[in-house]
């Protein structure tokens, strides 16, 4: 169960119009890095993660990533919603406009769709946990290219919180995942899966 | 020499554990994207961008002449809701860190009292303004309708 709060998590209070920095930003959005995508990755592997820690961790996260989608996707209105035509054009946003006018629609940078294929719940603790902290990294990197393309103030505060969080989020994930160490064969992490082998997880988890 | 000590560090992903430190007041926490000092670790092409005072997305929109045009209403929203959001801040980065750190009792303490006042806050606000969610709608008096789409919507910028 969800409880929707009517606030973003950082404010975002765009006054100037900018298609472009909208086709860049919007990869946060529908891209393989993005939120939607992080959060669909941590909603997905909480089910089956053995250590409760960890689990409740994914859910957290998991929902702060949907706070995080709804912060981009107002960056997004508030840069398109007055465009014009021309400014459309001008951006190269025109190709956009045409199957989506100024509506929200996850999408890369380059436009290609959203897809679950961007991440993966493998089922097993040890890789969920490492696909994990390699996915805030490639957060992280998205929004320091963001930053470095990017001049407004307006949208440099909101990207700045982002890229933030990436980095405490890296450092949840590793300390999940020695919590999940600490269940295992110290003298063989891989010696069985923690989420499917479940006779030995408890036979070794403390 | 025990070999499984050794072992332990091979071929796994080790991040060190965080230890407790000193935290930011709500607002800095806001800014910084943590509360956390020790886990503020700002990108270099962003250095000294971040003017002293408001940030700039809790401006009003349109600049200083709207702001003057804004009622003393809105003004006591906008910085009522600013308060919500800074505590409410706070307190989603202690809850990961609680997350991992069950049984930190300084943390406990900290979101003990910080969930208090988020509580207090949200109350005040359905009482005065809108509710922020379903659940505060118990503390809204003298509605006539169904009150929950009245407020503005988050992404307008017409309120945070």
């Amino acid at each position: 169960m969800w409880i929707y709060e009517k606030r973003l998590q950082f404010p975002v209070k765009i006054t100037k119009t900018c298609p472009k920095t909208a086709q860049l930003i919007i990869s946060q959005y529908g891209g393989p890095d993005g939120e939607l995508s992080a959060s669909m990755r941590y909603l997905a592997q909480r089910y089956t993660m053995p250590v409760k820690e960890a689990a409740g961790l994914l859910t957290d996260i998991g929902t702060e990533e949907l706070a995080h989608m709804e912060i981009i996707c107002a960056m997004v209105y508030q840069l398109t919603k007055d465009m014009s035509i021309e400014d459309a054009k001008a951006a190269g946003f025109d190709a956009y406009y045409i199957d989506h006018t100024s509506a929200l629609w996850p999408q890369a940078a380059a436009g290609l769709p959203f897809s679950a294929v961007e991440f993966q719940s493998k089922g097993d603790a040890i890789t969920d946990l490492t696909e994990d902290l390699a996915a805030e990294q490639k957060a992280r990197t998205v929004y320091d290219n963001l930053l470095r393309m990017i001049t407004d103030p307006e949208v440099r505060e909101p990207l700045k919180f982002l890229r933030a969080r990436e980095i405490v989020h890296f450092q949840r994930f590793g300390e999940a995942l020695e919590r999940t160490k600490e269940k295992l064969d110290p003298s063989n992490f891989y010696y069985f899966n923690p989420e499917f082998d479940k006779t030995m997880m408890r036979s070794f988890g403390r | 020499m025990d070999v499984n000590r050794d072992k332990k560090h091979l071929a796994i992903a080790g991040v060190p554990c965080q230890t407790w430190g000193d935290l930011y007041p709500d607002g800095q926490a806001m800014k910084a994207g943590t509360v956390f000092e020790d886990l503020d670790m700002p990108f270099f092409v962003t250095e000294g961008t971040v003017k002293a005072g408001i940030l700039p997305g809790l401006q009003p929109a349109g600049g200083m002449a709207a702001a003057r045009m804004r009622t003393r209403e809105e003004e006591e929203r906008d910085q009522l809701l600013q308060q919500i959001c800074e505590v409410s801040f706070a307190l989603d980065d202690l809850t990961l860190y609680l997350d991992t750190h069950p049984q930190e009792q300084e943390a406990l303490k900290v979101y003990t009292e910080k969930n208090r006042e988020r509580k207090a806050l949200k109350k005040k606000f359905a009482e005065k303004f809108y509710p922020l969610t379903r659940d505060c709608m118990a503390e809204c008096s003298g509605c006539e309708a169904f009150c929950w789409q009245e407020a503005p919507c988050p992404w307008e910028g017409g309120c945070i």
